[in-house]
Parts: C-alpha cells; structure tokens; sequence
C-alpha cells in the first residue's frame, strides 16, 4: 500500500476524538470558574473544600462507572449496579447492627456477594447466550427484592458504638475526611479505584483479551481467547464494585436503605458515554470515565451554587450526553469501509 | 446499442479521498452498453472507491459523470438506483434474519390489492431469478442459514431483480464453487447481450480473459493502463497493477523435493453428529506430515470449513466418531484455546468477520493469541508486545506505517498477512487456513505462497482449503478432495493438474 502518512492536523484531531471528554472537562471546568460565584473575593468553586466536594459527590457513581467501563468494553451493559449498591448498603447496615458481626467480616461478605451475583450474571450471559441487556434487567429485579426482604423494606439506621446492634465506629470514617480533615475518604477510595483500573487495562493480558472481545468477539475467540472466562470475570468485577460502592454510600449516611441507588446505573453509563467509552465494544477508557463523571459532577456542582433548580440539572446532563455521544460520531474514519 | 462506441457510463476527473488520504484522483473511466470492462488494481488502488462512487454510496469530491450522455449527480444510492446502476459488493449486504426472497426485494416489495406484502408473489419471482442464474436455494430460507458462497449467490440475484442498465460487480466468484462460477459467466453473457454496461471487478486474471472486453487498471488511485482484455496476458496485467515485472509462480521449486516428515495430523474416518448449520465431516480420512502442504479442495458446501472448524475446535460441537490424531495423541480440541495450546493454529476465512478486530490496531491484532504468553504474573511487557508485532509485521513484509495503525487501516492483503503472522507467532506445529488469498491482490498472493513455502520448509504441517483449483495445483504437495462431508479423493499434485482437481470435486472420477 502506498498511501500518504496521515497528515499531523489528522493525527491531532484523532487525538482530540480519543481524549474529548478530558478536553469536555477542561472546558466546563473552566466555564464553572467564569461562572462561580464570589464569596470573601475568593471564587467559591475552586475553594479546596469545594473541589473536594465535587469528587466526593460523584465518588459512589464513580466507582459504578469504572466497573461498567469493563462491562461495557466488551460490548456488553449491566442495569443491576444501582439495585446491588441497594442491597449492599442494607446488607452491611444489617449486618454491623442486627447481626453485631465485625466490620472486616461485614464488609467481606457483602463483597463477596456483590463478586458472586456479577459472576451469575455474567454465566448467565456468556455461557448460555443470554443478552447482558435482559440478565441485568432481571438481575436488577432480583437485587432489590433480596434488598427490601433482607430489612423487611425498612431503612436501617446506624448507630455507631461498642454496644449491642451498634456498629465499629471505624465504619463512621466513610463519613469522614483525612489528612487533616481535607480529602473525604469516598473520593480517596474512588480514586484509588480508578487508578487500580487504569494500571489494569495499561498493563494486564487480561485486557487485551477484554479490548479484543469488545473489537470482535468471534475473532478473539478465534485467536485463543478464553472468552467466556473473561466475560464472567468482568461481570463479577463490575458486581464488586457495586458492593463496594453501596457500602461507602451506607457509610457516607450511617443508613443502609433497601431503595438506595435507584438509577445509580444509568448515571454510571451517562459517565461512561460522556467519557467515549463505544456502547458497541472495544473502544474506550477508564480515564475517559473518570474525566466523564468529573465532567457531570463539575456541571451539577456548578449548577448548584449558582441556585439554578436541580431538575435544570438533569436537563443539562441529559444535552451533555447527546452532545458527547454525537461528537463520537463525527471521529475521522481511520479505517476502510 | 447499435453504436458500438457510445459509451453507457463516462466518468471524468473523479477524485475522492478519506480523511486525508487520496483513494481515487482524477480518474477518466467509460463503459460501453454491452460491454463487460475489467477493473483491475491491487487492493487499495482505489477500484471500489471508484465503484462506490458510482453507485451513488460516497460522493465524489470533484468530476462528472454522464449516464447515457446526461450528467447525473450520485450523491446517495437511491440516485444509482433511479439512473439504474446496481452492485454487486464484494462485502456482502444482507440482512441474516430475513429469507432470501425478503432480501432480494428488500424496499420494493411487491404489494397486493389491500397494501400487504404480496409474499407469493415475491417467492414466485425470486425462484424464477433464482433459476435464471442457476442457483438452488429455498427462496424462503433465512440468509443467515446459508454459506458465504451462497449469500454472495443471493446478491447476484438481487441485482439481476433489479433490470440494471449498469451492473458493477466486485468480485463475484470469490466464495463460488467452478460451476458456480460457470452459471454466473452464462448469466453475464446474456445481459451483455441485452446491452448492459457491466463492470467487472477479479483478482482472477483467468476469469478476465474470458468473459471481459476490454480492462483498465488502476494504480494508487490513478488509472495506469488500458487494454484489450481478450489480448491481456497475466503477466502484463500483474506488472501494470505492480507497476514492476511479477513473477506469478507459487512457492519456491527448491522445496518440491523435500520428503515430508513424521504425521503431524491424521484423520481417520471422522464422523460429527452437530446438532447445527453447515456440513460436518461424514467420514474424513486425510493425513498431514511435517513440512507438507496438503489441500482441501471440493465444492460449496462439501464440508471444508467446517472440517477445519471441528479441528480447532471452533465448530458447533457434537459427537465424534473416528480419530482424529495430533503427533500421535488422541485430539479432541472442544475450544480453540484447547487447540492452540495443542499446536493448532486456524487462519479463518472471512477476516473482517471472524479474524480481525478492524478499529484496533496493527499491534493488538497481531499479538493477540500470544499476549497471556508474554505476560508475567499476569502483566504484559509493552516492549516485548512491540517486538513480536514488529518481528510478525517484518517477516511477513506488512506495509504499515506505524504497528499502532489500525489494522482497518491496512489493504487486504496486509490485513491478511496480519492474521497470518499471529497465527505463526503461537509456534504451531500443524497451521489450518481457509481461503488464505480471498480478496487478496496479485502482489501479496504471490508473497503469501512463498511464505507458506518458508512456512513448510521449517516443518510445519500445512492444511489449506480453498476454491481455487489453481492454487491448490500450484502450492499443495497434495489435494484432497471433499464431497458432502467426506473425503472422496486423494490426487497428487505432481502428475494431477487442474483439471484432474475440478473433476474430481465435481464427481467425474469413479
């Protein structure tokens, strides 16, 4: 073949399209800032406190995102994230109160759970064909229903102490913040997430095969990829992560409720869609994600301290995502069709 | 059409690029009515991008086009449709979940009196073009049953149903049997002669010689050359679409003598009762020594694929019986993982579907089936990854810029080369390919054959299935022919030529 190399303005707008919702990020940052609101002569939003705020805000959607980046990945959806963090939350409330177990036990189990019912859902899937679409929808079903019989449909409070039915008081620390009270621990632990996933998809042969499943399944299959192994494991992982997001957000409000994180899983996926991540597989990153829900969480913010009405907000985000999906659409072709 | 010179289709100055890379410029091309005129050009010449253009699915960024004299503006396929220019594509467009007769007159079905789809009418009238080409096919089957070979049966159809006046058709015959190919040349002899305009678009310059008038070949975008198609040899064509002289012998002669080695693979009478689609092997008996080249010839739905399918265990499963031995051990490979950790490597035959994933790149294409081998506690060296790709790329003479294009990006030959550098990266010891030239220019067959040459001569144990008698003739040591899943004769390429192989597939030989 004797074509001319791409040009350098081609290759900068291929890397613009890679990279959009970094760049998304830069500009809605910037516009909060143009927009913030002026307390003392310091801009309100770029207070520590604030931007702090703003991670912590997003840190369980966050955390769901990431692990539905990987579902998605490889081509598939998870809609039971939102009712898992439901049932973690309550799970864990349950079991620090009622059940007076302790807190690395709890909080064991309840991952486990959360592992254990991705991993159902990802056999049911990959292994008799299933599409992840109806899986997840059933599995959403069956989450909030073991959530709300678990409690008997009751919230449940926690109440921290070294008494009967009283939780560790370590668990309170999801409520707090460290390092001298500056960083809220949800947003370090999302953080922490995050980084775990990207070093994850950068390095490991496991995400070649999670990529090459998502960029043709029956190639990858093909070419000696344990496809149905990496499916499954990526549906357990995304169900970790839900668990784990429902116990920060049990801890977040020392309340485990069985409704909790209703629609959860659609904000993970406006996070994942605005962070480039193809609804079709193979195509995407976990730091478009995270840049993604940073993206919704500056905008809500924003929106916020300017008393503009929440349900504007969901108008916004609601553009936000079409906009991001479109302007995927507008990508240069690089390949021949 | 009583003018001989009047030309049906005149295009003139056309040019067309993609995101910064030029496919056509400034093209002139005609076609006469009645007139079959070869396109030639290696892949990436820019032949379907020209076609493309004039069926109306990319627009031309600059130049004229006249239909019959009048200037007509191709800017969506409807325009084609209307001005009566129909393709046939080289990448097949069906829809699988529809019968054959929904897709032959998918949009323009034929109503009744109250509104409804008129569906007798539409299976009476696809049968009737069914018959015309000679193809047998239940017009009511579901694409989605059917092989590549036929699906392509069923576009040649469509586009007959379409009483073009401009037919394109972009390398009908890759996935036809010989007297498939035989039918179709009666069916393109007939509309010539009821003054259709059809272009011709083959890698096979057999093919050209025989049923086209007149050729032009197009360069890196550009038309090079011109030529009286019944005069053409093989060889000036080779070298104008080369642009150097080509030499279009197979493998190399020095490997003829060598004798082959201990069995590598053997077959022993394998029956598989599937529960599924295709044509498993019904009593195959066939063996594979070190550093031999053994061909799999036979017809459309002879159970080729699917033999090398159950073999790397890729097929639909079922229940065996027979023996299928790997250096002498019992095989029994239930998925291709399993295969290729036994020594099992499978070239598949449509890479776009089944072989590459087209967005990603060069680089995770090619170290695919080896990246969990050059990990260490489950994490990849991106130098060694780099490596193997460049190493794959460099041996296979892959024409790339950079390993971190896509492999979409690539011409089919290179896409080929590709897949067939990660195969060999596993270190197989007994390599299956099916169809391992289709849609693949003169240039990178003539380097495929020598490199399956090199391949051999390192010991590998070739399996190679294909429907070109030539090739089969030309690289095989030895060709086993397959009817209806069975094995049904053994010729040896040195004392048996083409005619020999056709004649066997077909059923001619007792």
């Amino acid at each position: 073949m004797t074509e001319a190399p791409p040009s350098r303005a081609h290759g900068l707008l291929t890397a613009l399209f890679k990279f959009q919702s970094l760049f998304g990020l830069v500009a809605v940052f910037v516009a909060a800032v143009v927009l913030s609101p002026v307390k003392g002569g310091h801009l309100v939003f770029l207070g520590s406190g604030n931007l702090l705020n703003v991670v912590r805000a997003i840190s369980e959607i966050g955390i769901l995102a990431v692990g539905m980046t990987l579902v998605i990945l490889i081509g598939g959806i998870d809609l039971s994230v939102g009712s898992v963090v439901g049932l973690a939350s309550v799970g864990v409330a349950e079991l620090l109160t009622v059940n007076d177990w302790g807190l690395v036990p709890s909080v064991l189990l309840i991952l486990a759970l959360g592992l254990v019912f991705g991993l159902a859902q990802g056999i049911a899937s990959a292994k008799f064909g299933i599409q992840a679409f109806i899986v997840t929808l059933a599995g959403m079903q069956v989450a909030r229903g073991i959530a709300r019989m678990w409690s008997d449909g009751r919230g449940v409070s926690i109440v921290y102490g070294d008494g009967p039915r009283q939780a560790p008081v370590t668990f309170s620390l999801l409520g707090e913040r460290t390092f001298n009270g500056v960083v809220p621990i949800p947003a370090l632990i999302f953080v922490v997430v995050a980084v775990l996933a990207v070093v994850l998809l950068r390095v490991s042969a496991f995400s070649r095969h999670l990529y090459a499943i998502g960029g043709n399944e029956k190639a990858a299959r093909l070419s000696g990829v344990p496809v149905l192994r990496v499916k499954v494991l990526v549906f357990g992982l995304c169900g970790l992560l839900a668990a784990l997001a429902g116990i920060v957000h049990a801890g977040q409000f020392s309340f485990g409720g069985p409704n909790d994180g209703a629609g959860f899983e659609l904000s993970a996926i406006a996070a994942v869609v605005i962070g480039g991540t193809s609804l079709s597989g193979g195509r995407g990153s976990v730091l478009g994600t995270v840049a993604g829900a940073l993206l919704v969480g500056v905008l809500d913010n924003i929106l916020q301290l300017n008393n503009v009405d929440s349900n504007v907000q969901l108008v916004v985000v609601g553009c936000v995502i079409v906009f991001a999906a479109g302007l995927q659409r507008l990508r240069p072709a690089a390949i021949r069709t | 059409m009583g003018d001989e010179g009047a030309a049906l289709v005149v295009m003139t100055g056309v040019s067309k690029a993609y995101g910064g890379v030029r496919a056509v410029r400034d093209v002139d091309f005609a076609v006469r009515a009645g007139e079959v005129h070869a396109l030639l050009g290696e892949n990436g010449a820019g032949k379907s991008t020209l076609m493309k253009v004039l069926s109306g699915q990319v627009a031309a960024e600059r130049g004229e086009i006249r239909i019959g004299g009048e200037p007509v503006r191709l800017s969506r396929p409807a325009d084609a449709q209307r001005a009566g220019i129909a393709m046939i594509h080289q990448e097949l467009d069906l829809v699988p979940a529809l019968s054959v007769a929904e897709n032959v007159f998918l949009g323009r079905e034929p109503r009744t009196r109250f509104g409804t789809v008129d569906r007798r009418r539409m299976l009476a009238e696809t049968r009737r073009l069914l018959a015309r080409s000679g193809v047998r096919l239940d017009a009511a089957a579901p694409v989605e049953l059917l092989r590549t070979g036929e699906q392509q049966l069923v576009t040649i159809a469509k586009a007959l149903s379409l009483d073009a006046r401009v037919l394109i058709m972009d390398e009908p015959t890759s996935a036809l049997s010989p007297p498939e190919v035989e039918q179709l040349f009666a069916v393109i002899a007939e509309l010539r002669a009821a003054g259709v305009a059809l272009v011709y678009i083959s890698h096979r310059m057999e093919e050209i010689g025989r049923i086209a008038d007149r050729a032009t070949v197009l360069r890196n975008g550009a038309v090079v050359a011109e030529f009286d198609a019944r005069e053409l040899t093989a060889a000036q064509a080779a070298e104008a679409m080369v642009g150097r002289p080509v030499h279009l012998m197979f493998r190399a002669d020095s490997r003829a003598s060598a004798e082959p080695g201990a069995d590598v693979l053997r077959v022993e009478n394998l029956v598989v009762r599937a529960d599924a689609g295709g044509r498993p092997p019904d009593g195959i008996s066939l063996r594979v020594g070190a550093g031999e080249i053994v061909g799999l010839a036979g017809l459309l739905g002879s159970g080729r694929t699917e033999l090398l399918e159950t073999l790397f265990g890729g097929g639909p499963g079922g229940h065996w019986s027979g023996q299928v031995l790997l250096r002498d051990k019992d095989f029994h490979p239930r998925t291709p993982r399993k295969a290729m950790r036994a020594g099992v490597a499978f070239v598949p035959e449509d890479r776009r579907l089944s072989g590459l994933a087209l967005e990603h790149s060069v680089l995770a294409n090619s170290v695919l089936s080896i990246v969990d081998r050059l990990a260490r506690f489950g994490v990849v060296s991106a130098r060694r990854e780099r490596g193997a790709a460049r190493g794959s790329a460099a041996r296979l003479g892959v024409k790339l810029t950079s390993i971190a294009e896509p492999v979409g990006a690539l011409s089919g030959g290179n896409q080929q080369k590709v897949l067939l550098g990660r195969a060999l990266l596993t270190g197989p010891a007994l390599l299956l390919l099916d169809e391992p030239t289709r849609g693949v220019d003169v240039g990178a067959k003539a380097e495929i054959y020598r490199l399956l040459g090199e391949i051999a001569g390192e010991g590998v144990a070739i399996l190679l299935a294909s429907s070109e008698p030539a090739e089969l003739v030309g690289v095989c040591d030895r060709v086993v022919v397959l009817r209806a899943g069975r094995s049904v004769h053994e010729l040896d390429t040195g004392s048996a030529g083409e005619a020999e192989l056709l004649a066997a597939s077909m059923g001619d030989v007792q």
